[in-house]
């Protein structure tokens, strides 16, 4: 087995080799190891990605790009980790198509994290989301070598994921842990004085 | 008083760097205080009557344990480099995560000799080599088995029985990552694994040369004397592979300079001091006026800075027994140096304030460590005229460095394809300049500073990046730099004045290496651990050993 050094060297100076630049290819490093670290299969990611060649690859440079097809998701990647703190990235994008989507998840999580956003990405069979809490999280389906018609959505609230009912009965029950007050302790159980108008 | 940590502008030239001496900061100083109350041993030899076997040397505590298998193999003396081409040493060394089974010991049997072209695995935590000196080996063994003593000039010329050629760690060959070992409390320090298989490895070359020198005369044969083996280090030869590890690990080399710097302040900041603190200080001094001697070198480089620091010694020498214990004394005595002396001498002189203060440099030695990646993310959100700003206080010296002149882009590193180390060329007559290494900080960082200068008052970092991803790496610095002064180097490391040499100085120096002999400008040998306790005295240990005089 290799260790986590030797993948990321290596996966580092295959991207250097394949025409990325010096600092991309730190970046690339460093996702596939720590995919391959969560037990991910970044390495045969990234192979499949070589194997059909970086110049065939679209980088993604701007939201209203017209060509999406056969995004690279190093590019797509790095563009919301560098983007996402801004406002007019807080919103739902369209895609065509995005190759091995496995490897955007340590860009993603890394811009989730700094700019506490929220990352969604959705297609007919797939769904991802991608929060500032160290956890993703597939709602449908495996993740695909290839992700085609999907939406990427930044958005910079967490969302209510439970029921207002869920909420009540939950916040009923830790009033369990209160103690009732007579009304001798209401008056000196805070420990403040007994007049204030002084 | 207020008194500043040096400035980065001042300490992080390389011809400063490259005059640093070990202290009690060097790692393998601090590896001995860190492991002197864990029990060391030898627990298997097994070697033949010329010396070829393995041995296993454990370090033990409590449930704890680390075990060094070495490896001795039969060497033709034409096979012998200690180039890292070579591919067969006199013998190979691997620290092992525990104890090895039989089936370990076979399998890294099958291995570790041959290094590079062996594969470890993540239970082995570091790998290295080493060549006999052959000369000193012969005579110790010849003398040995006579029931004679060695010549201890001939010794103390060479300084020890092996050099390593070189030392390996973190998940290099497949070895164990650090992430496996690094929140272990005895690691802390820099570098603490490496330390352990260096000293071990010290201790199997003794019992190497005791072995043979019995196995030839079982009747007459003694043992090496402790007084001799103590005065004996371990060597090691070290190329240009090693030079570019201090610009890849930029937060690490802030964290061990500005250990150094915080020590000389507060040691500075101390106003009224005790006749015999002037006194341990003096001590010192003299002992390792006496051991300069045994720096030995053929470079005249080095003999140049040797003979330099023994000229200024000399006067310092003068200056400080004349001087009166005042107020400020080691101020005094800094600005002295400082203002008097060359680097070499005046870095010396610094190492030497610290040894009279354990309280105050000891506990430094725990903060030379970093987790480097909470360093590695761009802050895209910054704005790019204050990216300029940074890049105009942090890197002044190199916005006026004209790289369109041959001298400042001389040199480009690579990574030899063959070793898979890196090298330096010239990048006029030699090929592979397209495959440089990102290690052409100023040139690079002086063009980000260009192209920013292009953009858009008020833009932010993120729109530089989506339309240009060329300079990601210096960026990167520049943000680490912000925040951590002592990171970079001040100092163009592809200009054709560079003494690469210095930058492995730099290196070694922390390591704890002394008597530095360049053997040519990329080239150097030294010895690490001459003077340290043996492994059955490491309990004894009080950490002065540095500065014992050698005979």
């Amino acid at each position: 087995m290799q260790s986590l050094y030797e993948i990321e060297t290596t996966i580092k100076r295959v991207s250097k080799s394949q025409g990325l630049s010096w600092g991309i290819s730190e970046e690339a490093g460093k996702a596939i190891r720590s995919l391959e670290q969560s037990n991910l299969n970044g390495l045969e990611s990234f192979k499949r990605l070589i194997d059909y060649g970086f110049n065939n690859l679209t980088k993604l440079l701007q939201t209203d790009q017209t060509n999406t097809q056969n995004l690279c998701p190093i590019h797509f990647g790095l563009f919301f980790y560098d983007q996402s703190h801004k406002k007019e990235i807080h919103k739902t994008f369209n895609f065509y198509e995005l190759r091995e989507p496995l490897i955007i998840i340590p860009f993603i999580l890394k811009a989730a994290k700094r700019n506490l956003v929220y990352f969604k990405l959705n297609s007919k069979d797939f769904s991802l989301s991608i929060t500032p809490g160290n956890i993703f999280s597939l709602t449908k389906g495996e993740i695909p070598q290839s992700l085609s018609d999907f939406t990427l959505s930044v958005i910079p609230q967490r969302e209510v994921n439970y029921s207002e009912k869920t909420w009540d009965e939950l916040y009923q029950l830790s009033l369990d842990t209160f103690v009732d007050e007579s009304e001798e302790k209401k008056l000196s159980g805070a420990g403040a004085g007994l007049t204030d108008n002084d | 008083m207020e008194i500043n940590l040096r400035k980065p502008e001042f300490v992080m030239k390389l011809d400063r760097l490259g005059s640093f001496h070990q202290s009690k900061l060097s790692f393998l100083r601090s590896f001995i205080r860190e492991f002197k109350d864990w029990d060391f041993y030898n627990h298997e030899l097994i070697l033949d009557n010329k010396g070829f076997g393995h041995g296993i040397y454990v370090v033990q505590k409590d449930e704890k344990q680390y075990s060094l298998v070495c490896f001795s193999n039969h060497l033709n003396d034409n096979d012998r480099s200690d180039r890292v081409i070579a591919t067969k040493w006199d013998a190979s060394f691997v620290l092992f995560d525990g104890i090895p089974t039989q089936e370990d010991i076979q399998r890294l049997k099958e291995n570790v000799p041959l290094q590079e072209q062996g594969r470890v695995s993540e239970k082995e935590l570091c790998l290295s080599r080493a060549n006999k000196s052959v000369r000193v080996f012969e005579h110790v063994v010849d003398s040995l088995s006579k029931g004679q003593q060695p010549d201890t000039s001939l010794l103390y010329d060479v300084g020890y029985l092996y050099r390593t050629t070189a030392v390996y760690g973190s998940g290099k060959f497949g070895l164990a990552d650090r992430i496996k070992i690094q929140d272990r409390g005895e690691l802390k320090g820099p570098f603490r694994l490496e330390m352990m298989l260096v000293y071990l490895a010290r201790q199997f070359t003794f019992d190497i040369v005791n072995h043979v020198a019995y196995e030839r005369s079982p009747k007459d044969a003694v043992k090496l004397s402790d007084d001799i083996a103590r005065n004996l280090g371990i060597g090691n030869s070290t190329g240009l592979g090693m030079a570019p590890f201090i610009v890849n690990h930029p937060a690490l080399l802030n964290q061990w300079i500005r250990a150094k710097e915080k020590a000389l302040q507060a040691i500075r900041l101390i106003s009224t001091i005790e006749e015999n603190e002037k006194k341990t200080f003096q001590s010192y001094l003299t002992t390792i006026q006496e051991n300069i001697k045994y720096w030995k070198t053929d470079s005249p480089y080095q003999i140049e800075k040797n003979n330099q620091l023994l000229k200024d010694l000399k006067e310092f020498q003068e200056y400080f027994l004349n001087l009166p214990i005042e107020k400020s004394f080691w101020n005094t005595v800094y600005l002295w140096a400082e203002q008097n002396t060359k680097p070499e001498c005046c870095e010396f002189i610094v190492s030497l304030m610290m040894e009279v203060y354990p309280d105050i440099v000891e506990p430094l030695s725990y903060e030379m460590s970093i987790d480097e990646e909470e360093y590695f993310d761009i802050d895209s959100s910054r704005n790019v005229d204050d990216v300029c700003k940074l890049i105009e206080q942090q890197y002044a010296w190199l916005l006026d460095i004209n790289f369109n002149q041959k001298e400042n882009i001389f040199n480009f590193w690579y990574y030899s394809k063959n070793k898979q180390e890196p090298r330096m060329s010239d990048r006029f007559s030699e090929e592979g300049s397209d495959l440089e290494l990102p290690l052409a900080i100023a040139r690079d960082i002086q063009s980000l500073y260009r192209e920013l200068k292009t953009m858009k008052s008020g833009s932010d970092v993120g729109s530089y990046l989506s339309k240009n991803q060329q300079y990601r790496h210096v960026l990167r610095r520049v943000f680490i730099c912000e925040k951590l002064p002592y990171s970079e180097i001040q100092d163009n490391t592809i200009s054709k004045s560079l003494i690469p040499v210095d930058m492995l100085r730099l290196k070694l120096s922390f390591f704890g290496a002394t008597r530095f002999d360049p053997r040519s400008d990329r080239w150097v040998r030294i010895t690490m651990y001459q003077g340290a306790p043996l492994m059955k005295e490491i309990k004894k240990s009080n950490d002065t050993w540095s500065y014992k005089k050698i005979a």
